[in-house]
């Protein structure tokens, strides 16, 4: 029943006759089937509740994960005082152990409650002091909330975020504090310590590492020709030469860039600023080591969407810190992007020719039938399978081969022997590519076989058909079945924890040193940053945000590749469709 | 198009006298290229594809392969003067050490049997017993006048640049060269290894009274490093046992060594009793004394001040004599073999009531492949549970204990000389065999698995220290001696589990969800749910993963008795909904039928939810004595109401079974009459009577079950850990609903409308319609989308990976974690050696996987395809 019309049995009016009367109760009220009908429309409804809750879920979590929320002070009745961030409340079940030893008013009340207390999930920061960034209050232990104003909420390049007073800075010697201390003296000073840190970071990562890369490239420029000569050879020992030549020029260079950062780390080192926790401890740390502060009670509207959209501008465009539980995931998107970019490339081609041979050339007989069938097959392959065949062969195989005949030098340290880029989109192009195949397959089926026919007898060739009449017909499906490809093997993370990827990647795939793209390297995913940041990070719960933003970027992506696969191919179909005779 | 290129219109002739009708080799050549290009490349994707199954079976293969000999090397040794008492053989097969019971050692070159010198004899009188610990470097020598020697043997290599090779070299063969003493041989990399000894033996120590010597012995060396442990059993002529321990202490300030000895002699022995074989462990409290009879009396040394007869035990059947006995590496499993040619390993296991007085004992856990003759000789291996066994004819069979398996069988040629000495390389992978006559054959082999066999992957296997054989998946530990367990069963059975639960929760709510879209929604909803559904299906498991282990799984944990009344609350609430439904007078429900009351079954679950919510403290106390997760682990409460929920389904169709029986009798008159409300309103009293009835009987059969021993927990339900198999449940089915409703409403709404039409122009109702017109007509469609489903769940990797503990145990246990073969891969081939025995296990568990998937989602297409041609008749 396609239509819209609804159909609803209703209960017939008895005719006459005592007994066919009593049948036709019984049967049209039965027959009407009403529970089962609402048992079916409930299992609907229930799996799109699941749906559409899990699509809120992620999405609020992931939206308001970086706006600033103020910071509350609570005092427990025992006098304690504790301040942070709230970012949960939950109700929970009070066990009979824990409710005996409350005090008596508490326990009524929790007793008159169903047994049932509140708790909030204070993010209390402070890991260097507490050794924990979150703390569970138990409503009936608070005595009051207070959120009063000039509390701090800091985010700190190390140990996570600091919540608390600032209550001085020393600059080259001189202590500022009290009223001197403004919100905007402090926001500029900031302002000039972050650009001496990132100065400091340029220096350190880029230039020096760039002198370390070139050393270690010379270096391995002797290993080669001992490998090639042998040791004591003449060509060795020029090479020798030469590189010590080029080692004690680097030398130099390095030197004065290792100077140049000292002389900013000097300086960097000069202004501190001290910390202060609610209850008054106090930390001193150089104030280049803060990456953002507001005062978390005073801020007005505009200010909060201002850090919001600071921040998310650092998670799209910045490096993880905090073991990846803060910062950005800017090399995850990278990786995630030129890793489908290229297995886009190698599966496109493939799957294309494939499809092509099956539908356009093979001879169909009981052979090309029992080729779709394990194609069919193969999209339902776990694609942990692949992984494994991917570490398997192309890592330790077709790697190690690699290894052995062009970077014999770089040994026992693999190069393509173990996992990499490279490997990685080889093993999910295998992984896409019966998608690719089956969506290429169906749209030159839909190709009309008069337009082909046509085209032979014009005098085309077989090719030329295909060229200018099958394919571009066909591309609306291709297309999408490359996308659909693209956004299977975006989401896909169990084969790539075996064939490159890793939590954190030192250097980009793509960088600025010949060959400029490095198949070779491992990357980073957004896919297994999720992975890693909810499981292998020092609390899961403060890594929790962060999982539920980049959860929100790679559904997002994955949501708009599908999205843009129903585009491409409602608008090639339209053009095509015009074509037609 | 391209048209030809010469197509440009020309000033000339208007009819053109002649055209070149040929077709451009340019055009030719392409159409040949691509020809080819498209073939090749199809052929080669294709390939490609078979290629994956078939390299992963050939990185399986060598798992079940057993050894490979690779070389079989003869020469003749130098003769000697006296009989040697111990061989060894370096690690790289160049040189072996022979001692004599002269206490001379000789050297010689193993492949051309070269002398290499040695040393000269040692003892000024011939040994008359010899003891030497697993590796053979430390040993012992007793002597004829109740005296012990420790003497110690050391063959060691060193890695050398070529450059420091000395002139004057003789040439051994293509890889040694030798001057005289020490051997150098070419390794890769311009390199030379050199292979030299070293010996020492310390003074003779009296351990028996003068006039008594000693005949067998015994040794080993344990403790620490700082503090070392040498532990020896003797015995002498007289027939006593004597067990010794040396414990030397250092003292750290003053650097001075102090030695305790401590002498004790075993009691119990009978008179005259002849041991085979004396054995002590390395922390010298176990000892046994073996007779040739097989009788073997167990010590318990653990007090060395008074040594215990823990039992005796006959380790032999029948007449047979004992010939052998010896530890396996990590001194747990002993291997006793007879003159009958049968080799059989023992293990010490504990047993209070029925064991020694230690507790323990003795019990026969492996039997391996008999021989034809008596066993002569046992070689352990020094690197896993390999050892050799020679029989009196010259056969050399090598075993693995725990797997069973004989990996190689080796034999000395025809007409040889007895065996004089049988020792095996430190790697296991050679074996050195000398014959009386001065011969010598060295065999070299590989045998890079042989704790692997088909059995011992998907079989019980009895494991050290294991009571009984078992599934277990342990694939590294801390220590050394350490043996990997790798059965495929837990795993197997982990994906099953996953995939049971995950389906029980996904299939019915996919498939109700997929019919009610298919023939009673409105079209405007199933344009919006349908496709949303498709777009969830390309949802990353990781995201699920994670959702379920961080989101899902604390708030099961507190909220489990709200999320089981769920499971009957909702239920419950729909079917209310809808006798209520009945109610409502046929126009309402006409003008009503379509978004509105998909809408009513939104507000319905809402309220099912927070009843569920509400009502989960009552509940809880009612059903589980206050707590679930306490009664699930057993401590408290009782099995009855808990059965009763189970039971009442069952009982509620044998009441309304019962009823309707009764009322076709005429006996009863419970069926609804009267106009629409009335009818309405007797329909939901008889069915609340049923509800109630059907509850008593519940309640009554399950006290009847629970008196009869029937336990609702322990199986199904049992103690709840965080990470369990409801959370997997949930999250799969999760994962795989989408994919089973989207391609089971395809099969539904592909049943041709002309059989629709047909039966609703028959008077047929649309339930009617759909449950015995449509469903019939698509369920093989249905079949195959559950089996492309169940395909999905069987491979998911992420989902198990982070929310299902990855625990390998093999219970039912809803609330226990499970681990997945995917998940299994996926943990552990990051870590595993290339080529390790793990590595290829984990390469046969995603072969395993392979083959699982595989024949679910041929299973599938074959269905599919039946449908097909069945929905082409139709």
């Amino acid at each position: 029943m396609k239509s819209g019309e609804t159909m609803e049995a209703v209960a017939v009016k008895p005719t006459t006759g005592a007994i066919t009367a009593r049948r036709s109760y019984e049967s049209s009220l039965s027959a009407r089937g009403e529970p089962f009908l609402w048992g079916l429309g409930g299992a609907l409804g229930f799996g799109v509740l699941l749906v559409v809750g899990f699509l809120v879920l992620v999405f609020w979590n992931g939206i308001t994960t970086f706006w600033p929320k103020p910071i509350e002070v609570v005092t427990l009745l025992s006098g304690e005082l504790v301040a942070g961030e709230p970012t949960r409340r939950e109700a929970f079940k009070v066990g009979p152990e824990r409710l005996a030893s409350l005090p008596e008013a508490a326990k009524a009340r929790i007793i008159a409650d169903d047994h049932i207390a509140r708790r909030v999930l204070l993010r209390t920061g402070n890991f260097d002091l507490y050794n924990d960034d979150y703390r569970w209050i138990e409503d009936y232990k608070i005595e009051k909330v207070e959120t009063p104003s000039n509390l701090f909420f800091i985010e700190r390049q190390e140990w996570g975020a600091f919540v608390g007073r600032i209550k001085s800075l020393s600059k080259d010697g001189a202590v500022i504090s009290g009223d001197e201390l403004t919100y905007a003296f402090l926001s500029s000073e900031q302002q000039e310590a972050r650009q001496r840190f990132r100065a400091i970071k340029a220096i350190e990562k880029g230039e020096i590492g760039e002198v370390n890369f070139e050393l270690n490239q010379e270096r391995l420029k002797i290993r080669k020709a001992v490998l090639q000569h042998g040791e004591g050879a003449p060509e060795t020992k020029r090479v020798e030469a030469e590189v010590e030549q080029a080692a004690l020029a680097m030398k130099v260079r390095f030197e004065a860039l290792a100077l140049k950062s000292q002389e900013i780390k000097s300086q960097d080192s000069k202004i501190l600023v001290t910390l202060a926790d609610i209850t008054g401890t106090e930390k001193v740390t150089p104030l280049s080591q803060i990456v953002r502060f507001y005062p978390a009670n005073d801020l007005s509207l505009l200010d909060k969407v201002g850090i919001y959209l600071s921040r998310w501008s650092e998670f799209l465009t910045d490096d993880p810190r905090e073991a990846n539980t803060e910062g950005g995931v800017l090399p995850a998107i990278f990786g995630t992007f030129v890793m489908t970019l290229l297995m886009v490339v190698v599966v496109a081609p493939f799957g294309v020719v494939t499809a092509l041979y099956l539908r356009e050339y093979a001879k169909q007989g009981r052979l090309v039938s029992i080729v779709r069938i394990s194609v069919n097959n193969l999209a339902g392959v776990p694609s942990i399978v692949y992984g494994v065949f991917g570490l398997g062969f192309f890592a330790y195989i077709l790697g190690g081969s690699i290894d052995a005949l062009f970077y014999p030098e770089r040994l026992p340290n693999p190069t393509f022997g173990t996992g990499g880029l490279l490997w990685s989109a080889l093993t999910l192009a295998l992984l896409t590519v019966p998608v690719v195949i089956v969506a290429t397959e169906e749209a030159l089926a839909a190709v009309p076989k008069s337009m082909r026919e046509g085209s032979l007898a014009c005098g085309a060739s077989k090719w030329q058909t295909i060229k200018n009449i099958v394919l571009p017909r066909a591309m609306p499906g291709i297309m999408t079945g490359l996308i659909l490809a693209m956004a299977r093997g975006a989401g896909e993370v169990a084969p790539l924890m075996l064939v490159g990827v890793v939590k954190l990647a030192p250097e980009l795939p793509v960088d600025g040193f010949w060959p400029f793209v490095h198949l070779e390297r491992s990357f980073m995913h957004l896919g297994f940053h999720i992975f890693d940041v909810g499981f292998q990070s020092r609390n899961s719960e403060a890594g929790k945000p962060m999982v539920f933003v980049t959860t929100l970027l790679l559904i997002a992506l994955i949501a708009l590749m599908n999205a843009s696969a129903v585009i491409i191919r409602n608008r090639l179909k339209r053009k095509f469709m015009v074509g037609h005779f | 198009m391209n048209a030809p290129p010469s197509s440009k219109p020309k000033a000339g002739p208007i009819l053109p006298l002649k055209r070149d009708k040929s077709t451009k080799t340019l055009v030719l050549l392409t159409d040949k290229i691509a020809d080819w290009t498209i073939t090749i490349g199809g052929l080669f994707v294709i390939l490609a594809v078979a290629g994956i199954m078939i390299f992963l079976v050939q990185v399986v293969v060598p798992l079940f392969t057993g050894a490979e000999l690779k070389s079989r090397t003869e020469f003749t040794l130098p003769p000697a003067s006296a009989p040697s008492l111990a061989h060894q053989i370096d690690e790289f097969h160049t040189v072996l050490a022979e001692i004599g019971s002269d206490g001379a050692v000789k050297l010689s070159h193993v492949g051309t049997g070269k002398s290499l010198g040695g040393l000269d004899p040692l003892f000024d009188q011939p040994a008359t017993a010899y003891g030497a610990s697993f590796d053979g470097e430390e040993m012992i020598f007793g002597f004829a006048d109740g005296t012990v020697r420790f003497a110690r043997l050391r063959l060691s290599s060193l890695i050398l640049p070529e450059s420091e090779l000395p002139e004057g070299l003789t040439q051994l063969n293509d890889r040694d060269m030798t001057d005289g003493k020490i051997v150098y041989s070419k390794v890769s990399g311009h390199q030379i290894r050199k292979t030299s000894f070293s010996f020492s033996a310390d003074e003779p120590q009296a351990v028996a009274p003068p006039g008594i010597g000693v005949v067998d012995i015994d040794y080993r060396v344990g403790g620490t490093d700082e503090r070392p442990v040498k532990a020896f059993v003797i015995r002498d002529t007289e027939g006593v046992v004597h067990l010794n321990l040396a414990e030397t202490r250092t003292n750290m300030m003053t650097q001075k060594t102090t030695t305790d000895v401590t002498e004790v002699s075993l009691p119990g022995l009978p008179q005259g009793f002849v041991t085979a074989s004396l054995l002590v462990n390395d922390r010298g409290d176990q000892v046994y004394v073996a007779g040739t009879d097989g009788t073997v009396y167990r010590y318990d040394a653990r007090s060395i001040q008074s040594p215990v007869l823990a039992e005796t035990f006959d380790l032999v059947s029948g007449q047979a004599k004992l010939t052998g006995l010896s530890y396996l590496i990590g001194e747990q499993s002993l291997v006793v073999t007879d003159d009958q040619g049968s080799v059989d390993v023992f293990f010490r296991l504990p047993a209070i009531e029925t064991g020694g007085s230690d507790n323990f004992t003795l019990v026969k856990t492996h039997s391996l492949e008999k021989q034809k003759a008596a066993i002569v000789a046992l070689v352990p291996s020094q690197r896993n549970k390999m050892f050799l066994s020679a029989d009196k004819d010259g056969h050399l069979w090598l075993r693995h204990s725990t797997s069973e398996q004989t990996l190689l069988k080796l034999s000395l040629p025809e007409g040889s000389a007895p065996l004089a000495g049988l020792t095996m390389a430190p790697r296991a992978d050679g074996v050195l065999a000398i014959t009386e006559d001065r011969k010598a054959i060295l065999w070299r082999f590989d045998a890079p698995h042989p704790e692997t066999t088909f059995n011992s992957l998907f079989s019980k296997v009895w494991y050290e220290g294991y009571e009984a054989p078992s599934y277990t998946w342990q694939s590294s530990s801390g220590t050394d001696s350490f043996e990997p367990k790798l059965s495929l069963i837990p795993l197997v059975f982990g994906t099953l589990k996953a995939t049971v639960y995950s389906l029980l929760f996904a299939v019915p709510i996919a498939l109700m969800g997929a019919i009610y879209t298919s023939e009673f929604v409105h079209f405007k909803v199933r344009a919006v749910v349908k496709p949303g559904m498709e777009m969830m299906a390309s949802l990353p498991s990781v995201v699920l993963g994670f959702i379920a282990a961080l989101v899902m799984a604390p708030l099961v944990e507190t909220w489990l008795a709200a999320v089981f009344l769920g499971f009957v609350m909702v239920p419950l609430c729909l079917l209310i909904a809808a006798y209520l439904w009945q109610l409502v007078p046929g126009p309402v429900v006409r003008r009503l039928g379509g978004v509105a009351k998909f809408l009513f079954i939104f507000v319905v679950l809402g309220i099912g939810f927070q009843m569920s919510f509400l009502l989960s403290g009552p509940f809880e106390a009612l059903f589980f004595a206050g707590d679930m997760k306490l009664w699930a682990n057993g401590t408290l409460g009782s099995d009855v109401p808990f059965l009763t929920l189970i039971v009442w389904p069952l009982s509620f169709f044998l009441v309304e079974l019962a009823l309707s029986r009764l009322e076709e009798a005429g006996i009863l008159r419970l069926m609804p009459q009267g106009h629409d409300l009335k009818a309405g309103l007797l329909s939901f009293l008889r069915w609340g009577a049923v509800v109630m009835a059907s509850g008593l009987l519940a309640w009554v059969m399950a006290g009847l079950l629970t008196s009869l021993g029937v336990e609702a927990r322990g199986g199904v339900v049992d103690t709840y850990v965080q990470r369990n198999t409801l959370v997997v449940g949930f999250a799969m089915g999760f994962a795989v609903i989408p994919l089973i409703y989207t391609l089971a409403e395809d099969a539904l709404n592909a049943v041709p409308e002309h059989l629709r039409a047909a039966s609703l122009a028959c008077g047929a109702t649309p339930w009617q319609t759909s449950i015995s017109v449509i469903l019939p007509a698509a369920v093989s469609g249905v079949f195959a989308a559950v089996m492309v489903g169940m395909g999905r769940a069987v491979g998911e990797t992420m989902i198990v990976v982070m929310a299902a503990g990855n625990t390998a145990l093999i219970d039912w246990n809803i609330f226990n974690g499970l681990r997945a073969l995917s998940a299994n891969i996926a943990v552990e081939l990051p870590e595993a050696v290339k080529d390790d025995t793990l590595y290829r296990v984990l390469f046969l568990a995603a072969l395993t996987l392979f083959a699982m998937t595989f024949l679910v989602n041929t299973m599938a297409e074959i269905i599919r395809q039946r449908f097909r041609k069945k929905s082409v008749a139709l």
